[in-house]
């Protein structure tokens, strides 16, 4: 495949009128104006179209086929919130248009908060943060503004060893140091632990419930009245919310925050890496450090309230990333009541795979899972998780999330969400067995794979070593047209 | 509406596989278990929901938009949507496996390349969140490359994105000051500033080397590098911002796109994903992300940033926009939104309007007014026209695209003029 920059000059599609049929004179000083000829191609349209499109031939999406991604919910994304998003009256909105205009938009912000509250149980919820890092670092900065305003000097944040890396890494980058605590042989923070860790010099407990081996927590409620009784902030990591829904509520459990990840539970889509949403939930005593401005409802309608002397700011320019709010509400209007149904069959799925895999492979907690899993794969061997998933790509599957959480050795972490058929998931376990047999039959051919894909395996070595991380135009072979 | 696909039967062996006769008997260690009434809206059809959610939208007025300041009005060329909506490309995630990911990563790599063209510089990341985050991640950049902890900001920076890194700055215990001097991190000013103003920024450069701080250009509105000198010229070390105006849609908001692009010497220190090209097992070009020891799943507490999920649908965008305009459209783009502005300019000062800005400008400029703003403003509102930004004291940030017809301004003109 060609890179655009390396498609020969071409006639522009001229998408607007020409600037020749305006007299354009840009008055601009010398030292201000761009000397050298703009170093972007011309491509025609169709070339552009194809190119683009046969891009999109060599990936895969959960509108191909299954994306067992575990950790990610990837679960399907409803088309009809992609023309919701794209109506005219949200996509074209200006964020700065006087209220007056805004009114639908500031509604539905204002009921998706609603709607968030009442299925975590929390009091309040901002909108803002793009992503679930930038909800937790929201999450972690609020926590230090409500230590300094109790004059209380706080430095450490405990957090498991089964964790995702965006809490520790959210942790330091606010100066907080981490204490890990390791699992227990059930998979749960181990408590004795945890006990001693806690202390005056604690600003909050960072737990992802269910965690990343796909297991709720049954010391939850100890842990957290450990961490009140120690005047510990209790933080939720939400990524895998999509287990908890209407079954249990996170602000029930003793969680001060939240952050729910749009992308995952709400099903807004992935996007090959993002946009997501990472809105973030409080009980009403950390209300007034959340970022400004926050919707509200007023008699005369709905309004941006921009005063509130606590807030520790703003993230981000303007609101969040709207499109997704729209999304996720569209979704919640999708379910309604019903929504703890998704999370009936995300638990029911995952169970079902785990009860015809376990054999297989070794299970890393032998216990009755949430949304997802986690095998060992360490019976086949060094790089055997690798292995597997490179060959489930020949299968037609996207391959688990391995190697994660780093505490199982050749982890397949498995999440087959709600929205896979019983079908689906009959042949997913067939070819993982299928594949566990090739590994003993023909290993060579497994460590080749996969042989069906655009491209081998890659060399990421090389990659590192001599970084070629954009096109120069230097390196055109065939230079050709010029202005 | 309901996207399970599971039957009745299937229910029943599924349970009967996994050992338990209800799925309840799988949550029952979920506790507290939630026993109330969630206060959610009745399930809806498809149908109802198209019509719920259409209702909604249409509650919102789009009207005639001379407003920028952090959000550009840009044509959107059809073809962008149409190739954005591929679920291949739509509904994958993160290109962690890339044998089935090289159209994401290919369009990363180009996106990086459009970014360090338009820039200047040698390398940019796979995006970040939006402008005034991306431009606090400089911001942190710069404090741990230099060992420093203060940072400079240029007068006339967008305020909403000096909040944005004082908020940063606050949580990572980091100081803003007025002062360049020997402790100073970096140097950041935004180039057009949130007044229009361009000017050329390599004396700021040259202070801030001499001291051993980074300097960074933001960029707010990155058509004027079609027609202005890219900040790799001037002596940026960093330059982070905003590139909604390559074919995002206003969207209230969000989803934007943030990016950062540095010279050479600071790339290990560059947050987020980064793409390289390499080669396959068959000798074929492809593409990986690359440096991830940089990064939060292998570094944890030690990353350069927490930084997971970035705007890779929103880069993609840019890059499809980018390569259907080509120079000759980007250039029509910023040499339209340059006239269209400097003609209502004109119109307005012939009108009473005083321009206000120190510099020569580009799509955006600040003018008093000869009355009152909200006077102003709600004439213009009757016309449907959402007319600027009011900064206060009867002045007016007022911005233009190729968008705004030459009907649009003489409507302006008229609606603002006379008594």
């Amino acid at each position: 495949m060609k890179i655009i920059f390396e498609y020969e000059e071409e006639k522009n599609t001229g998408h607007l009128q020409k600037e020749e049929e305006e007299d354009v004179c840009i008055e601009l000083p010398d030292d201000i104006s761009r000397k050298e000829l703009l170093p972007i191609p011309n491509v025609n349209e169709v070339d552009v179209v194809r190119h683009y499109t046969n891009l999109s031939r060599m990936n895969f999406g959960v509108d191909i086929g299954f994306y067992p991604l575990g950790s990610c919910t990837m679960k399907y994304n409803p088309k009809v919130n992609e023309d919701a998003a794209r109506a005219e009256g949200f996509s074209n909105l200006h964020p700065l248009s006087p209220e007056v205009c805004t009114q639908g938009s500031l509604k539905l912000m204002w009921e998706l908060k609603e709607y968030l509250k009442d299925i975590t149980g929390m009091d309040d919820f901002t909108l803002q943060p793009s992503a679930g890092a930038q909800g937790e670092l929201l999450g972690v900065m609020m926590a230090k503004a409500y230590f300094r305003h109790k004059g209380e000097k706080r430095t450490k944040a405990i957090i498991p060893d089964s964790a995702h890396g965006t809490n520790p890494a959210t942790a330091s980058m606010c100066k907080l140091e981490t204490i890990t605590i390791p699992s227990d042989p059930r998979g749960n923070i181990d408590i004795r632990r945890y006990r001693e860790s806690l202390g005056p010099e604690v600003a909050l407990v960072m737990l992802t419930n269910p965690n990343t081996l796909g297991l709720f927590d049954e010391n939850t409620i100890e842990i957290s009245d450990l961490a009140h009784k120690n005047g510990i902030l209790m933080y939720c990591d939400g990524a895998n919310m999509n287990a908890l829904l209407g079954i249990t509520r996170p602000g029930d459990q003793g969680f001060d925050m939240i952050h729910l990840n749009l992308h995952k539970t709400f099903s807004t889509p992935h996007g090959g890496g993002g946009p997501g949403a990472g809105v973030l939930g409080v009980k009403s005593f950390l209300s007034e450090y959340l970022p400004v401005p926050q919707v509200v409802k007023r008699d005369s309608g709905y309004s941006l309230d921009y005063d509130c002397k606590k807030s520790v700011g703003r993230v981000r320019s303007f609101y969040g990333n709207f499109g997704m709010h729209v999304r996720a509400y569209s979704y919640i209007h999708s379910w309604g009541t019903k929504i703890r149904k998704v999370s009936e069959h995300a638990i029911l799925n995952a169970n079902y795979l785990q009860a015809l895999l376990k054999d297989t492979f070794d299970l890393a907690y032998d216990r009755r899972c949430a949304h997802e899993f986690v095998l060992s794969s360490r019976r086949f061997g060094e790089k055997s998780a690798l292995n597997i998933a490179k060959r489930l790509m020949d299968y037609g599957f996207h391959p688990p999330t391995i190697y994660f959480p780093l505490i199982v050795p050749e982890a397949l972490m498995i999440e087959p969400t709600e929205t896979e058929s019983k079908e689906t998931l009959d042949r997913f376990v067939l070819a993982l067995k299928k594949i566990t047999s090739e590994l003993k039959e023909d290993p060579e051919m497994v460590k080749q794979s996969p042989l069906s894909t655009p491209v081998g395996r890659l060399d990421e070595v090389a990659a590192a070593r001599r970084p070629n991380l954009r096109w120069r135009p230097s390196q055109r072979t065939n230079q050709s047209g010029s202005e | 509406m309901d996207y399970i696909p599971a039957t009745e039967k299937d229910i029943k062996e599924m349970l009967n596989i996994v050992g338990v006769t209800s799925i309840n008997d799988l949550v029952r260690d979920f506790i507290p278990a939630f026993t109330g009434k969630m206060n959610l809206p009745q399930p809806k059809s498809e149908l109802e929901l198209v019509r719920h959610m259409r209702g909604l939208a249409h509650t919102n007025k789009i009207l005639r938009c001379f407003v920028g300041a952090g959000a550009y009005n840009h044509y959107i060329p059809s073809a962008v949507s149409h190739l954005l909506a591929r679920g291949d490309l739509f509904t994958g995630y993160t290109p962690y496996q890339a044998e089935i990911s090289q159209g994401t990563l290919q369009a990363i790599y180009e996106f990086q390349s459009f970014i360090c063209l338009l820039t200047g510089m040698d390398v940019a990341n796979a995006s970040l969140y939006e402008g005034a985050s991306a431009l606090a991640e400089a911001a942190l950049l710069s404090c741990s490359y230099t060992g420093r902890d203060r940072i400079f900001v240029k007068e006339r920076l967008h305020p909403q994105y000096l909040e944005v890194l004082q908020t940063y700055c606050e949580g990572a215990e980091l100081t803003l000051t007025d002062r360049i001097d020997n402790d100073t991190a970096c140097v950041i000013a935004q180039n057009p500033d949130f007044y229009g103003n361009v000017e050329n920024l390599h004396y700021l450069a040259e202070q801030a080397h001499r001291v051993g701080a980074l300097f960074t250009t933001c960029i707010v509105e990155p058509t004027s590098l079609a027609i202005l000198e890219p900040p790799g010229k001037y002596g940026a070390d960093i330059v982070a911002g905003e590139a909604q105006s390559f074919g995002i849609p206003l969207s209230f908001g969000g989803p934007y796109l943030g990016f950062i692009a540095v010279k050479d010497f600071l790339l290990k220190k560059l947050p987020g994903r980064i793409c390289g090209m390499t080669t396959d097992s068959r000798g074929n070009r492809g593409f990986v992300l690359t440096f991830q020891a940089r990064e939060q799943h292998i570094r944890r507490e030690r990353a350069t940033s927490n930084i997971t999920t970035n705007q890779a649908l929103m880069a993609l965008a840019a890059t499809i926009y980018l390569a259907l305009m080509g120079r000759s459209g980007l250039t029509t783009v910023a040499k339209l939104s340059y006239a269209r502005a400097h003609l209502l300019n004109r119109k307005l000062e012939k009108a009473g309007f005083r321009n206000l800005n120190s510099k020569p400008f580009y799509n955006e400029f600040v003018v008093k007014a000869p009355r009152s703003a909200e006077e102003l403003a709600s004439r213009l509102l009757k016309k449907g026209i959402v007319g600027g930004v009011n900064l206060g004291e009867d002045n007016f940030l007022i911005c233009c695209t190729e968008m705004n017809s030459i009907q649009d301004i003489d409507d302006f003109v008229s609606a603002v003029a006379g008594d």
